[in-house]
């Protein structure tokens, strides 16, 4: 009768953003980002992302609890960088690396498919 | 620091492609993007199956609600979903989910007049879009090799004389986290590729005999016996099931180090099956970009960097910089 509806696991809220940021307030170039609505396959592959970046000190992220609907993500970086930068460098490499994925399973297909 | 990137290069090789079974490799990434990709198809990509169903006569033996729920499950080819809207957030009908951009309209009407039981079968749905209709069975059957003419659709409910279904029911699109019936996958595994060393100088001090002792010692058939050298060979190296049967009992017969087994750390293998509402292959494609869109979702937004960048000049104001 009163349960949540199923959605309400992957429909960010009206209102509600997406992804915040938030510094920490005792460590220079530490951060936590809080993603709305996502779960460990954002969070797992961001931070192996982010590990790849040597100047991330520490890359995290946490599922606080199964009834929370979000991850946070908590990155470390050197002087040489910022959180926000590893961030968003952590993204843009995931996403050329699914569009050559992409580019390459079309190719093989297409060699497949001649094949038979 | 514009330029720098630490983006892979994936490769892909594809070992055996069906309409509904793929296998393929996947080397040079890591199991997070495997494991990504594998969660993305079970879960996150999309299809369409009947969610709302107003009965208008049911004097079958089943309850409305068994009847609607059957429905429900029955596999809808599901081509369009990618670019269809869901129903929640459609502008063209307001969110009731009754419009064209976001739904698929059915009808069934099925009466029992003879004396013989009637099946109600999936055959027996009207769709109003000929690109989205029940998954044909028998169109697999006849690849499967038996008799496809024994392949009558998916049986929903079966009548006696008299009885009677009557229904509308609404296709949506929708995605497996969601309801499981939004699922285009039957399976999605991936595995290690396993890697052998086998000690061929320690190999050789055993007997034929211990060779072959050794070798049924493996549940599945991975080494066996080349016929001609008599040299233990890796016949098949993905039966392994990373048991280490073979180890032990190689250190039981006090061969320690007999073989050694490495599970590679950024090579895959995959095996996807779909449930017949898109092809195995397309599934794969369609993870992909609905992974992309994931991603794409979870940018900072500018407001959200400029904030930060003038606590950045106050923070190092304040540092004193
Ligand atoms: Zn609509």
């Amino acid at each position: 009768m009163n349960a949540p509806d199923r959605y309400e696991r992957f429909v960010v809220p009206e209102g509600t953003k997406k992804v915040s940021y938030e510094r920490d307030t005792k460590i220079i170039n530490a951060a936590s980002f809080t993603l709305e609505r996502e779960e460990h396959t954002i969070g797992n592959i961001l931070r192996m992302q982010l590990h790849r970046d040597p100047n991330v000190l520490f890359a995290g992220y946490k599922l606080p609890h199964p009834l929370q609907y979000k991850i946070i993500v908590r990155i470390h970086t050197t002087s040489q960088s910022s959180p926000m930068q590893a961030y968003n460098q952590a993204i843009n490499d995931l996403d050329r690396e699914l569009n050559h994925l992409k580019n390459a399973f079309e190719e093989e297909m297409m060699r497949i498919s001649r094949e038979y | 620091m514009e330029g720098v990137s630490y983006q892979r290069f994936p490769k892909v090789k594809i070992r055996e492609m069906k309409d509904d079974y793929l296998k393929f490799d996947l080397r040079e990434t890591d199991a997070s993007m495997a494991n990504a990709l594998r969660r993305v198809m079970l879960a996150e990509v999309p299809t369409i199956a009947i969610d709302l169903v107003e009965i208008e006569v049911n004097s079958s033996v089943l309850n409305d609600e068994f009847i609607a729920h059957r429905l429900g499950l029955i596999p809808l080819t599901s081509d369009r979903a990618m670019g269809m809207r869901f129903s929640r957030d459609c502008d063209a009908c307001d969110g009731d989910g009754q419009c064209e951009y976001c739904s698929v309209e059915f009808h069934l009407k099925v009466r029992c007049d003879s004396d013989q039981t009637l099946d109600v079968t999936s055959h027996d749905l009207k769709s109003s879009d000929p690109s989205v209709v029940p998954v044909d069975v028998a169109q697999y059957a006849e690849s499967g090799g038996y008799d496809a003419s024994e392949q009558r659709g998916i049986l929903i409910v079966k009548l006696r004389r008299g009885q009677e279904l009557r229904l509308r029911a609404i296709a949506r699109k929708g995605i497996g986290k969601d309801h499981a019936k939004w699922s285009p996958a039957a399976t999605v595994t991936f595995m290690y590729e396993p890697e052998f060393h086998i000690n061929e100088d320690l190999m050789e001090t055993l007997t034929l005999e211990e060779k072959r002792d050794w070798i049924e010692s493996s549940p599945t058939r991975v080494f066996d016996i080349d016929p001609n050298t008599h040299q233990v060979v890796v016949v098949d190296p993905e039966a392994y099931t990373y048991d280490d049967e073979v180890i032990k009992k190689a250190e039981a017969m006090g061969k320690p180090g007999l073989v050694e087994i490495y599970a590679k750390e950024d090579s895959f293998i995959f095996t996807v099956e779909s449930t017949g509402t898109i092809k195995a292959s397309q599934m794969v494609i369609n993870a992909i970009e609905v992974l992309k869109q994931k991603l794409d979702a979870v940018r900072l937004s500018e407001e959200t960097e400029e904030a930060d960048d003038q606590f950045g000049e106050l923070g190092a104001h304040i540092r004193g910089g």
